[in-house]
């Protein structure tokens, strides 16, 4: 029963093949090391799961998102805990996605024909950043404030388009309601849909050419 | 790169795969267990360190320190000491735009600038020592992002020290590794990059601890943070209590301002009526708190009209006022404002007289008011401050505040009245004067411990 | 030999990576559920006596109008509800008093008393309930919902015992 069940989706869906593609691959001997690009992955699902839970309470308006949070915090079960793990999740993943970056040069697993996987790798290591500078932002409070108000300033710094891009970045000439809701909805939406498909892109051509192994003295 | 050289590439990572593993389970168990490391790591932080409060975003608090996240410190640490080169340190956005505009861009076309198949490190002495000094630097960076680069006496040894590891190294050790990489040969070439790489970090982290060793970052004064409504209840009391009583009284229901300097006579109504609860939203609470309304004479108050409150603050005294005179309202339970005192039990400064100044006193006995310049807010005040000092002795049952606040004035040879019963429209609880009778009798303990010692706690003894 | 004990090995990892996605999912999900279906848990419990005004500026044997509001905390936001009723004293005798909500059973619009109907109407569906509060005619299915427990004070208001359901 199960076995024909199991052979009339294997018919249709190709089970075995994404079996061999994905997950019965050969890969050089393993390292500990090497966890640390899953690690990333895992991260960054974790972070989603969790900011998608906290958007059921948050609200992204300058009047009621510390509020929201406060409640989240104090008021919710287990609010503390999902808004925990998402806040350490993010310095987490800062620190790993660098850690991973730094490993990969290191071992100049970036060399042919790794080349476009290393360069996808870097705008993830951004696009990580975007993420926390955009977060930064969204509880509303002293902390978050000014470090948005510095940090946009120092992107308005620029010569020439300095203005523009800082207005851009606030939707407007002052850190507002409007930069809120911009920094939400890019933190929720833009840039996590550009990381879910540079990451993509990076697992996909991780898969075509391997794990690079450790590199050994004829190497 | 020629078509030899990829094939034999590809010919080694084959013979490799054929003595490897499989993805799965192999791999997939080393980041299983890694991400469940991971997983528990984030539960123990936000179990027990758990996410700082902090008050509300007051776009009006010209005072607040500004700070970017701590993985930009780092760029924000080395902007504040680029700032510091003559001339050139004006031009902010070489710092701020072009080296790290440069820096991605190199970082993102590496594999075309590295074009050498070469992957050990022994062959890579160059990259890998510009990117471990950049490592050093980006950690070091962070480290000392808090410590103040200033030039007077006091922080000139230490701003040097930041200016040098922080710049200064990193710049040579950068044009160091580079002439050795394009003057010397070979093994001279990499012996003369590891010594400067190796040389230079060790000194950037030295450096960086002498400076955590020798400056003490300026310690930031902690914000309260009011949590749960009790605390946000008790917050806001402590604040009327301070900046409100003395004209709307310590219940709000003053109609007629007395007492008051400037302010004698003016009519206000009781704002813990319900003309003003039923009919101000708390917005509008927050509003006239924060801009005052100076035609009845009520002074501003908030940060953003030149007052000494923040927004959190003010949210508190609106939570105080809804929930403790707002009939529609329930007051949530409320902690005491100090422990009872147990038979023979000392009270201390920080656990009882602090709380009890704060509500009762610190409104009139602090910086700027008429007071005689006795100020109440701190242990040391307390006891030494004011024109009729001291007004406490340590085991005096005379002393000048105890007489106070037990409805006895204080009179001159003429019999004129020099110092009023306190605080001067209310009396106070039979046991707050209790807490301070005996804190004076038993010599003013400023801490817990300092009670303790000097308690004698009648306790039934079991047996 | 070695075969069936590197099988075995396999065969360990797998179960443990499975057992690690399972610690994983159980310790992120039971809280999550928690943190989404908490609102079904818990009831904001709400009770209080409520003046509604002095006894005796109620005329006896005739229905007079009260209305009293309530905030509810939710969430963060605290909103004012209105609550509104008829009281009816039937005698000089403080414990003689009816006391109806004004909310209509049928769809909760607000019943007023109608001197010359004699009766409670409700302008929604023209229902009618009577002096005592029940249905004369129209949709509604019971008749208007007392406040039973209530008492005078030594001011003499009369005070409601309000409870929010």
């Amino acid at each position: 029963m199960w076995r024909k069940l199991y052979a009339w989706l294997e018919d249709r869906l190709g089970l075995e093949e994404i079996y061999k593609a994905t997950l019965d691959r050969p890969e050089p001997k393993g390292n500990w090391w090497n966890t640390l690009g899953s690690a990333s992955l895992f991260l960054f699902l974790l972070q989603g799961v969790t900011g998608i839970f906290l958007t059921v309470y948050y609200t992204p308006s300058p009047d009621h998102a510390y509020d929201s949070i406060q409640y989240i915090m104090n008021d919710v079960a287990f609010g503390w805990l999902i808004r925990g793990i998402h806040h350490w999740g993010s310095t987490l993943m800062v620190i790993v996605v660098f850690v991973h970056m730094v490993r990969v040069f290191v071992t100049a697993s970036y060399k042919y024909p790794r080349e476009l996987t290393w360069i996808f790798g870097v705008g993830l290591l951004l696009l990580t950043l975007g993420m926390g500078f955009t977060g930064y932002l969204l509880p509303w409070n002293q902390r978050s404030y000014w470090a948005t108000e510095v940090g946009t300033r120092i992107a308005g710094s620029v010569p020439l388009i300095g203005d523009s891009i800082l207005r851009v970045l606030r939707g407007g000439p002052d850190l507002s309601a409007l930069t809120l809701q911009r920094f939400f909805s890019g933190h929720i939406w833009i840039i996590p849909a550009l990381l879910a498909a540079v990451i993509g892109v990076h697992l996909y051509l991780v898969m075509r050419h391997g794990e690079s192994h450790f590199p050994d003295k004829d190497d | 790169m020629n078509e030899e050289t990829k094939k034999k590439i590809n010919q080694k990572y084959e013979h490799k795969l054929a003595h490897g593993e499989r993805f799965w389970p192999d791999s997939l168990y080393k980041d299983a267990v890694v991400a469940l490391g991971i997983f528990l790591l984030l539960i123990l932080l936000a179990t027990f360190v758990g996410v700082p409060g902090e008050p509300k975003a007051d776009p009006s608090d010209a005072t607040y320190v500004p700070r970017p996240e701590w993985y930009f410190l780092f760029l924000f640490k080395f902007l504040a000491i680029y700032g510091q080169i003559p001339v050139l340190g004006r031009i902010e956005w070489i710092a701020a735009v072009l080296i790290p505009g440069i820096f991605l861009i190199v970082l993102t076309l590496l594999p075309f600038i590295e074009k050498k198949p070469d992957r050990h490190y022994s062959k890579r002495v160059l990259p890998i020592s510009v990117m471990g000094i950049f490592v050093v630097s980006v950690v070091t960076l962070t480290l000392i992002a808090d410590h103040p680069l200033k030039w007077d006496a006091q922080y000139r040894l230490t701003s040097l020290l930041q200016v040098i590891s922080g710049l200064i190294i990193p710049t040579a050790a950068y044009l160091l590794l580079f002439l050795f990489s394009f003057l010397l040969k070979d093994q001279r070439a990499s012996q003369g990059m590891v010594l400067t790489a190796g040389l230079s970090g060790v000194l950037m982290v030295g450096l960086t601890a002498s400076v955590l060793f020798l400056a003490p970052v300026p310690e930031v004064e902690e914000v309260f943070v009011a949590n749960t409504l009790p605390d946000r209840v008790v917050a806001g009391q402590d604040l009327y209590s301070i900046h409100c009583v003395e004209c709307h009284g310590d219940d709000g229901s003053v109609t007629v301002i007395e007492g008051v300097e400037g302010l004698d006579g003016t009519v206000t109504s009781p704002i813990s009526g319900m003309d003003v609860l039923y009919t101000f939203t708390d917005a509008t609470i927050a509003n006239i708190i924060t801009y005052g309304q100076q035609d009845l004479g009520m002074p501003p108050f908030g940060k953003a009209a030149g007052g000494e409150l923040s927004v959190s603050e003010i949210d508190y005294i609106v939570t105080f006022m809804r929930y403790s005179w707002d009939d529609r309202f329930e007051m949530p339970e409320i902690p005491e404002l100090f422990p009872p005192l147990a038979e023979g039990e000392v009270p201390s400064y920080e656990v009882h007289i602090a709380p009890i100044a704060k509500r009762f006193c610190i409104s009139c006995h602090r910086e700027g008011k008429d007071n005689n310049n006795y100020l109440m807010t701190s242990y040391d005040e307390i006891i030494h401050s004011g024109d009729s000092a001291p007004n406490l002795v340590a085991g005096d049952a005379e002393s000048i505040l105890l007489k106070v606040i037990q409805e006895q004035n204080i009179l001159d040879e003429n019999g004129e009245e020099i110092i009023g019963v306190m605080p001067p429209k209310s009396v106070l609880k039979p046991d707050v004067v209790d807490v301070w009778v005996r804190w004076v009798m038993a010599g003013m303990p400023e801490t817990v411990d300092g009670a303790a010692a000097l308690s004698d706690i009648v306790e039934p003894v079991e047996r | 030999m070695t075969s069936s004990n590197r099988m075995s090995r396999r065969d360990f990892i797998k179960v443990t990576i499975g057992a690690i996605g399972g610690v994983m999912g159980v310790l992120l999900g039971v809280p999550v559920v928690g943190y989404l279906l908490q609102p079904a848990f818990r009831k904001q419990a709400a009770e209080a006596w409520i003046p509604i005004g002095k006894l005796e500026a109620f005329t006896i044997g005739i229905p007079s109008p009260f209305s009293f509001t309530r905030t509810k905390v939710n969430g963060w936001e605290r909103t004012a509800t209105s609550y509104g009723g008829f009281v009816l004293r039937r005698s000089e005798d403080p414990k003689e008093i009816l006391i109806l909500s004004s909310r209509c059973t049928h769809l909760s619009c607000r019943v007023n008393w109608n001197e010359a109907a004699q009766g409670y109407l409700c302008p929604c569906h023209d229902a009618k309930f009577s002096i005592e509060g029940e249905v004369l005619s129209g949709p509604p299915p019971e008749p208007l919902e007392r406040y039973n427990e209530f008492k005078v004070d030594e001011d003499g208001n009369l005070l409601i015992f309000f409870e929010e359901a």
